[in-house]
This record gives C-alpha cells, sequence and structure tokens, in this order.
C-alpha cells in the first residue's frame, strides 16, 4: 500500500523540481504570488493598506475604452487599487456566467457586455440594485437623456450607462473622388444609398471596388428594418424584414457588395476591406471612428475618409438612428459595495466622459462639448462632426429575456438567405416558425 | 521477385510523399501566412508563394505579447500534469487490467462513460466546487483538474491487457509482490503506450483553451493557447500576426513528439520481451 | 477467516492500492461534478442563487419536441457514422504503412501526426480557404477533373458537414496512427517470420496476424472515437460554428447553447444524459466484444 504512494510522491517532487529549474532565473516572490495570488487580493482588502477593486473587462489591450476610465479612477482614488480580469471578446459572457454562478466575492464591478445579459444577470440577482445609492447621491439620471430609464429592469436601476455606439455610414474619400461622384450626405433614404452605391462600384478582378459593404452579421441588414421603431426583431410577424432583405440580396447579385460566402469562409474582417480601400463605403457603428484614427496614427492607411449619418428609411426623418449601450454594474456578492459604487458613479460621470472623448470614444452622456473634444483629436475627419449628431435613437435589440436565444435563430436564417439556400420567403417564414417556439406565441 | 519489391517499394515512397504534402498543407499555409503582409492572408485566389517575406511579424508578436511568461506558465501546467496523469494512470490501468478486485469491472465502466459527458455540461458545478476549495485563479487549480483522467486510465489498461498474463504468474511464482510485477516487468514494457499517452496529455494540456480561460483571471498566470485567443480576439483582422504566434506555441509540442517518437521504433526484440 | 478469504482481502486491497491516487483525485474533481450535473437533468435552474425546482422528466419531454435538438441529434449520428469507420481503417493501414524500417520514417510519420498538433484556429482558417467554393484549390482540381458543379462545401447545408468530416479525419487520423503503432510494438517479429517461412504474402500477414493482435487496441481507438464524434465541438466551432443555419449544429452545441445562452442547465444536462447513454450502450457492446475476441486475457 505505502509503495505507490511513495511513488507518486517522489513522481510530484519530481516534477516540482523540473519546473522549478525552469524558474530559476525569475525572482523568487513572483512564483508565490503566482501561487497565491487569490489569497494575497483578499488579504489586502482587509489590512489597512490599498483597497483592492476588481473589474472585468473584455479586449483590454487594444482599446482605450476601459484603462482610460481605470487609470483616472485611480489617479482620483490614490489609496485603491484596480485588479482587471480581462478575457476575450467572444468569451467574456461565458467565463461571466461561470464566475457568477460560483458566487465569489469577486468581481466587484462589470461592465456589461450587451443588453441581453444586462437582462439575465438582473434576474438572476446577480448584480446589486442602484436605486438606493442614486437616491443617496442625488445623481441626476437626467443627463443620459433617457438611457438610464431605457436600461432599467422592472423599474429598477442596476447599472448606469457607460458607452453609447450607433451605426454611421463610413466612405473612403480618395475613392469617390476617383469614381467623380459626389460624398454621401447626412440625408440619404436607403434606396438612394443603393443608388449611390451602384455608381461607386468600378474596376475588375482584383482592383475591383465595391460600392458599400456589409459584414456577415444579421445586424447590418435587420438593424435598417427596425429603424423606423415600428418593429423589434423580436417579433411574431417578420414580413417587415423583407425589402431590406431584398435589398441586401440584390446588391449581392449585381456585385455592389461582397458575396456573402466568400467573406464568410475566409473569414474577412470588416477592418480590413475598409482599410485595404476595397469598399467606397461601410454602415458600421461609432466604434470604428477611433480604430480609423487609431490606423491613420500609425500610418498604416493613409487615404481620406469620412462618415455621415446612416440612411434612413422611407418616411423616416433623417438623423435616425440604431446602436446599443454598453453598461456598468456592480456584481451582487461584492464585499466592498461603497467602493464599486464609487467606481460605477465615476465612470458614467460627466467628468469622466470628457476624458472617454479624448480618446475618441462616446460615452452615456453627449454633450456639445464631448463632441467637440473628439473633433478636435487629429485624424477625425473635422467636417464630419455634424454626422456625430442623431435626432432618433433605437437599440438594435430589445430588453427581451429570449434575446440571446433569438439572435441564434436571426443569425443562422440569415446565412441560410445570404448564401442562396433559402429564398427570403422560405427564410422569414422558418424565422417566424422558430421564434415562435422559443417565445411560445 | 527483387524488382518487385524495389518497384512496390517506390510506389510506397511516393505514396508516403504526396501524402504527406497533402497533410502538411495547412502548416505551410501558417508559416508562409506568418511571413506576410496582414492584407495580404486572405488575398483572393490563395497565395501559395509570397512576394515578401515579413519576418519582423515575428518580433511584433514578440513585443506586444508576454510570450516567455505564458510559455513558463504552460510548461509548468503541462509537465506537471502529464507527470502526475502518467504515474497516476499507469498505476490505475495495472489494477483494473492484472487484478482481480470486488467492484473492479463497475468502477471502471464508470470511468470510461464519464469521458461520455462533454466538459461544458460540469464546467459550472465544477467551478462552483474549485471556487470554494479557493483553487480557482491558480495554476494548482488546473493542475488537479487536468491530472487525473479517465482517458489515460483506459488506455494503458488496453496495452497492459495484451502483455501475456503468463509472464506475470511466472514472476507471481518467483515470488515477486504485485508492486514488484509493475515496478519489474509490466511498467517497463508499458513504454510505447506511456509515449502515447504523454503526446496526448501533452498536446491536449499545451491546447487547452477553455480551462485556462475560466480559472486563470491574472495575466502572470495566463497560458499560450489563452494568450493567443486574446491576441486574436484584439488583433481579429491581424492575421499573420496571429499565425506568428501560432506556429511559435506549436514548436514545443513538435519537439516532444519527436523525442517521443523514438519509443515506436524499438519494437518488440528490444523491450525485451521474447514470449 | 479462512486463509482463502484472507488471500481474497488481502488482493482487494492491493487491487485498490494501485487505483487508489487516481481514483481519489478523479472521484473529487471529476465524478462529483459530473454526478451532480446529471441530477440536474431532473431539475430546473438558471446557473444563480435562484431556487432549482425538481421537474422530473419534463426536460426531456421538452427535448423530444425540439425541432434543434432532433437536428443536431442526426447531425451528430451522421458525423461519426462516416468519421469513425473511415478513420480506424485509415490510421491503422497508416500505422503498418510506417511500422517498416525505411528511410525518412521520422519525417513520414511527423508530417501524418501534425495536424493533430496544429491549432484549431489555423486549421480551420485554412480549411475554409480551401473549400472556398469559387476560387478555393479543391474546387478548381474538382473542376480540372471534369466536374462543372463542384459541392459548395463549408457555404451548402448539404455538404458542410462533409467538409467537416473530412477535416476531421484528417486531424485526427494521425493521433490513432500513433496508438496503432504502440500497439504494433507489442507483437513479436517471430511471427511474422515464421509466416514468411510458410510463404505467407503481405496481404495474409495483414489479415491473420496484425489484425487479430490489434482487436484490443482497435476496440479502444472505436470506442474513443465514438466519443469523441459524439462531443464533437471545437472542430466545428471554428470551421462552420454549426452552420450553415442550423447544418452542422451536433450535440455539444446544442447543449453548450442551452447552457450559455439560454441558463437552462437542467435542459443542457438532460441532453447531456442523452449523449451518455449512447456511450454507455457502445460500450457495454465493447465490453462484451472485447470479452469475446480478445485471447490474451
Amino acid at each position: 500500500m505505502k509503495k505507490p504512494i511513495v511513488l507518486l510522491l517522489s513522481a510530484i517532487m519530481a516534477a516540482t523540481l523540473i519546473t522549478g529549474c525552469g524558474k530559476k532565473d525569475t525572482p523568487k516572490e513572483d512564483t508565490t504570488k503566482n501561487e497565491t495570488g487569490n489569497e494575497q487580493t483578499e488579504n489586502t482588502k482587509n489590512d489597512g493598506g490599498k483597497k483592492t477593486l476588481t473589474v472585468t473587462t473584455w479586449d483590454n489591450d487594444t482599446t482605450p475604452q476601459f484603462s482610460a476610465t481605470i487609470k483616472a479612477f485611480e489617479d482620483a482614488h490614490p489609496d485603491v487599487k484596480v485588479e482587471v480580469i480581462d478575457t476575450s471578446a467572444d468569451e467574456y459572457n461565458n467565463k461571466l456566467t461561470v464566475m457568477l454562478a460560483a458566487e465569489s466575492k469577486d468581481p466587484d464591478v462589470i461592465w456589461v457586455k450587451d443588453m441581453g445579459s444586462l437582462l439575465s444577470m438582473a434576474s438572476k440577482k446577480q448584480l446589486l440594485e442602484l436605486d438606493e445609492f442614486i437616491a443617496k447621491d442625488n445623481v441626476d439620471l437626467s443627463v443620459y437623456s433617457g438611457a438610464a430609464e431605457q436600461l432599467q429592469v422592472e423599474g429598477k436601476s442596476y447599472s448606469l450607462p457607460y458607452r453609447s455606439d450607433w451605426y454611421v455610414l463610413y466612405y473612403n474619400k480618395d475613392l469617390f473622388d476617383k469614381a467623380g461622384v459626389e460624398y454621401p450626405s447626412n440625408d440619404m433614404t436607403w434606396a438612394e444609398y443603393e443608388e449611390l452605391a451602384r455608381k461607386v462600384t468600378f474596376g475588375e478582378g482584383s482592383d475591383k471596388v465595391y460600392g458599400t459593404h456589409n459584414h456577415t452579421w444579421q445586424a447590418l441588414v435587420t438593424n435598417w428594418a427596425v429603424q423606423d421603431g415600428k418593429n423589434t426583431v423580436v417579433a411574431k410577424d417578420y414580413s417587415y424584414l423583407k425589402p431590406y432583405y431584398e435589398q441586401a440580396v440584390r446588391m449581392q447579385k449585381d456585385g455592389i457588395i461582397q458575396d456573402y460566402a466568400t467573406l464568410k469562409t475566409a473569414n474577412i474582417h470588416y477592418s480590413s476591406v475598409f482599410k485595404n480601400q476595397q469598399v467606397a463605403m461601410m454602415p458600421m457603428g461609432t466604434w470604428f471612428i477611433g480604430t480609423m484614427m487609431q490606423s491613420q496614427t500609425s500610418g498604416e492607411t493613409d487615404f481620406n475618409w469620412g462618415f455621415a449619418t446612416i440612411p434612413h428609411p422611407e418616411g423616416v426623418a433623417a438623423g435616425s438612428t440604431v446602436g446599443a449601450l454598453t453598461p456598468i454594474a456592480i456584481g451582487a456578492n461584492t464585499d466592498v459595495p461603497d467602493l464599486a459604487w464609487e467606481f460605477v458613479k465615476f465612470a458614467a460621470s460627466a467628468e469622466n466622459s470628457k476624458t472617454l472623448a479624448e480618446n475618441g470614444i462616446l460615452s452615456g452622456i453627449q454633450s456639445e462639448e464631448s463632441f467637440d473634444i473628439i473633433a478636435s483629436a487629429e485624424f477625425f475627419p473635422s467636417e464630419c462632426k455634424d454626422a456625430l449628431k442623431y435626432t432618433n435613437y433605437v437599440f438594435d435589440r430589445p430588453l427581451d429575456e429570449n434575446i440571446d436565444e433569438v439572435r441564434t435563430v436571426l443569425d443562422e436564417e440569415h446565412d441560410l438567405i445570404m448564401i442562396g439556400e433559402y429564398t427570403i420567403d422560405e427564410g422569414i417564414k422558418e424565422l417566424q416558425e422558430r421564434v415562435a417556439e422559443i417565445k411560445g406565441y | 521477385m527483387k524488382t518487385n519489391k524495389s518497384i512496390g517499394r517506390i510506389i510506397l515512397y511516393i505514396l508516403l510523399i504526396a501524402a504527406s504534402i497533402l497533410m502538411l498543407i495547412p502548416f505551410y499555409w501558417m508559416v508562409i501566412s506568418s511571413l506576410k503582409l496582414n492584407k495580404d492572408v486572405f488575398s483572393i485566389p490563395m497565395k501559395w508563394i509570397p512576394d515578401a517575406f515579413h519576418f519582423e511579424n515575428y518580433q511584433i508578436i514578440w513585443k506586444k505579447l508576454p510570450l516567455l511568461d505564458f510559455f513558463k506558465n504552460t510548461t509548468k501546467l503541462t509537465v506537471i500534469t502529464t507527470i502526475i496523469q502518467l504515474f497516476t494512470s499507469c498505476f490505475a490501468a495495472y489494477g483494473f487490467a492484472k487484478m482481480k478486485f470486488a467492484g473492479r469491472n463497475l468502477i471502471f465502466l464508470i470511468y470510461v462513460t464519464t469521458i461520455a459527458v462533454p466538459w461544458q455540461v460540469y464546467m459550472v458545478p465544477q467551478f462552483t466546487m474549485m471556487s470554494r476549495f479557493g483553487l480557482t485563479n491558480s495554476h494548482l487549480g488546473l493542475i488537479l483538474l487536468q491530472s487525473f483522467s479517465a482517458f489515460g486510465v483506459f488506455l494503458i489498461r488496453q496495452f497492459y491487457i495484451s502483455i501475456p498474463e503468463e509472464l506475470c504468474e511466472a514472476a507471481r511464482i518467483d515470488g515477486l509482490s504485485e508492486y514488484g510485477i509493475f515496478a519489474k516487468i509490466v511498467f517497463p514494457l508499458g513504454k510505447s503506450a506511456m509515449a502515447t499517452l504523454v503526446i496526448f496529455t501533452f498536446v491536449n494540456v499545451w491546447n487547452d483553451f477553455m480551462g485556462p480561460l475560466i480559472y486563470l483571471d491574472s495575466t502572470n498566470l495566463k497560458t499560450i493557447q489563452l494568450g493567443i485567443r486574446m491576441f486574436i480576439s484584439q488583433y481579429g483582422a491581424d492575421y499573420a500576426w496571429v499565425m506568428a504566434a501560432s506556429v511559435c506555441s506549436l514548436i514545443p509540442v513538435v519537439i516532444i513528439f519527436i523525442f517521443c517518437q523514438r519509443y515506436f521504433v524499438e519494437g518488440v526484440a528490444a523491450s525485451g520481451i521474447k514470449g | 477467516m479462512t486463509s482463502k478469504q484472507k488471500r481474497k482481502i488481502k488482493n482487494n486491497l492491493v487491487g485498490y492500492s494501485f487505483i487508489l491516487p487516481n481514483l481519489i483525485g478523479y472521484t473529487i474533481f471529476i465524478f462529483l461534478p459530473v454526478c451532480f450535473s446529471l441530477i440536474l437533468s431532473v431539475m430546473e435552474w438558471d446557473g444563480s442563487r435562484n431556487p432549482m425546482v425538481f421537474v422530473g422528466l419534463e426536460n426531456f419531454k421538452r427535448l423530444i419536441n425540439d425541432s434543434t435538438f432532433r437536428i443536431s441529434f442526426i447531425n451528430t449520428l451522421k458525423y461519426a457514422v462516416f468519421t469513425v469507420p473511415i478513420t480506424v481503417v485509415a490510421s491503422l493501414l497508416l500505422a503498418v504503412l510506417l511500422n517498416k524500417k525505411i528511410k525518412g520514417i521520422a519525417v513520414f510519420r511527423t508530417s501524418f501526426f501534425f495536424p493533430y498538433i496544429a491549432s484549431l484556429v489555423a486549421v480551420g482558417a485554412v480549411w475554409n480557404m480551401l473549400f472556398q467554393p469559387e476560387y478555393g484549390p479543391i474546387n478548381n482540381l474538382l473542376r480540372a477533373i471534369g466536374i462543372a458543379n463542384p459541392p459548395r462545401w463549408v457555404v451548402s447545408t448539404k455538404w458542410a458537414m462533409m467538409a467537416v468530416i473530412i477535416v476531421s479525419i484528417w486531424k485526427f487520423m494521425g493521433y490513432y496512427m500513433i496508438v496503432y503503432l504502440a500497439a504494433l510494438q507489442g507483437i513479436s517479429p517471430a511471427l511474422y517470420e515464421a509466416a514468411s517461412i510458410d510463404g505467407a504474402n503481405g496481404w495474409r500477414k495483414l489479415r491473420y496476424i496484425t489484425i487479430p493482435l490489434l482487436t484490443p487496441t482497435t476496440f479502444f481507438v472505436m470506442m474513443m472515437l465514438t466519443i469523441q464524434c459524439f462531443k464533437v465541438f471545437d472542430l466545428i466551432y471554428v470551421m462552420t460554428g454549426g452552420g450553415p443555419g442550423r447544418s452542422t449544429n451536433v450535440l455539444v452545441n446544442f447543449i453548450y447553447n442551452s447552457a450559455f445562452v439560454k441558463f437552462d442547465f437542467g435542459y443542457a444536462s438532460a441532453a447531456a444524459i442523452v449523449l451518455f447513454v449512447i456511450v454507455l450502450v457502445v460500450t457495454l457492446i465493447q465490453f462484451k466484444g472485447e470479452k469475446k475476441f480478445v485471447k490474451y486475457m
């Protein structure tokens, strides 16, 4: 009985020795930190030293959207250390689901990736209610121009709006000049947009310039169908999607946009298509402004670009757009609720909004001032400042408890329509049936 | 007769070379992609020979990713896990293959069938449990999770079964204890099986992504695959860099394989069974 | 207590002592969580502190009426039915070919093993390029040999699963080749020498010596492949993401979406039970078969 255990022990010892050797040149304290990272965090929380606050982020290294706020907060609160748990964007929600299910003390502050997960976390009681904090500190929710109320779940606030993004129409000025066509205006219908796209499609073979670009997201067709605010993507009757799918399929057939199947199989990222000057226009979210500015700064691209307000359906006022909010919330099991609230309040404040604007990010508070700050940045196409303004804003997806499931179905049917396996009518019919199955209509 | 044989040999060679090329195409593509400009990686039609070689891609990823730390962490996890798994699996396999005890078949059946439960199903309860033990966000937790696989036991058992029973019986008559038989006879005979398990475990732990994703929070604990996935998520369009990082992550696994594969050439005569 | 009983107890103890180091770790870290999640199959739970509710067989009833479950079940079967036999035959043949003393054997073995270690992300990307319907090399080749309308592979609901199967075989046969190679080391060369003296050709040696002696390994390979096929997820995730539509959606996709998109952990567990039962049946058949065929025991 003893022998195998002795053998096992010696095996483990051998293993530790081997890795011990591999680590020779790293300082000793580094190793111990590795092993006990968790406990140390909790210790510092208890003793009188620096207080620690844990926040969750995604893709933290490439965008300043979180790091700018974290840095500003640490500067303002020298006694607080903010620990970041960073995950890739694709897996962020999954990791959060597992962490929150374990009900551990961390994370304290959560940036919520989409409104669907806000709803599910709130209904699972994984987020702290903020109404008391808001009342106590007299936080004025009107600065968010209605966004804070839109984020409420069953009349309660679980989050504050941190970022706001909406769709605009990017264009490549050089390609428009080459084609001798006037730049897109801030007031176009979708029909006029298609007309324009046909005019700026030119060239052959590998030099071909496509008039516009539809990335593979289902949102880039369905968004325009919900732009008038009459329908949402969770519906009993999806016939309202038909004209928009007809347009997308027509443009694909006529070679105005790149072939969906090719984009999908070659895994082509929309930013490379635009940066490589293969398309003259591209509807995309405001987050791409920062990407383009960065690319111009680094010298990766050097063509002239700009953006216009997103086109609108016939009969809808110019400047109506579609977008989404990024809320910030507090984990229900946090051991430092007051500090976490301090951070959330700071992150969503008007003051921080300016810091974000300096980094090319549109916060939950939009003011003339923050637009001015963004527009004055280097490499921002300054004459496009007006295109940042919108008159009406609808969410790309409704706060619905089944939204993620419905989106899976939308994605699948979108796929089938765009590769030509289904006609539009077949796709819409199956979509309707499957959503009815989920929603129990 | 002789010419027949050499013609056969030539055909065999041609077949093997053709098949090898087919097998290696994606790897070739990875390497040339890692030497292209980001925007040229997915150019259509595919370019099999790039116009220029951009070795600076490797410098860039070296700067952007703490590759050295990732390598250290991954090596630590992989080596310890592989060793523990190898030893515990061999013990258990001997028990299951060569010993008779009450409940043996039932326990073994449970082992094998749990292999079939996808991790995604029990990920949440497992994480909750580990979190109560305080083992999340540490390498120890990950090592413990991956060290006791039913697969390893199953694999080694299949090999031990085919070791002739007479060999063990003879040793028992000579007065060797079961531990002695295991240590002196069965264990040394299982070298090629162990090499198979080492390769399997090594590749799996090295390439594991979901485990580290769920269990590791701090950047200084993260592994190479996790690092690459985070890199892909952030530089999704920069495919040349992604490929350069993938090529880097592959090298240690290739070395392990080349080292292990010599255990497949010795054959029975060399390892000592003579019937 | 008779000495026979004593011996039996001692034997039991020695037996347990061998499996104990593995059994303890395995029970705590794998078996308990698995049991817990299997119990969930009769519960309704959203993965939070909201209470679990006992719902009996409700989750299973829902599965029967769920069109996505039906589709993913059939897709998984289709995938397994093609992948398992082809991989077994291919890896066995490769192992026999590469068990020779020929020049450059290490290079060949390494190249066949390569797909197994190459990162899935790269593999998925390159195969999708190869399968590209208009410009991809595979369809160019097919057109060159006179097939006017080659399949549209990953962008066709009919052919996407076939594309996944091809890549799976390509990727995994290298590993099972290694398993077979290891097993071939256990066959005494004397047997082949004796057969040669009796005038047996290569095919007869394969048929009457190699294949029968490899039976335990073949059982193992078939077993592992079956399990692996029913658990397939990553490869499909990087190649097609379950699409187009639901044409490559498999059971684990379904389980994963139930747990992480719908937060319906009970439902996910119920689907896992279905998978578990299939594998249990296959395992029992394998056990029976092994007893019948393996001559060494």
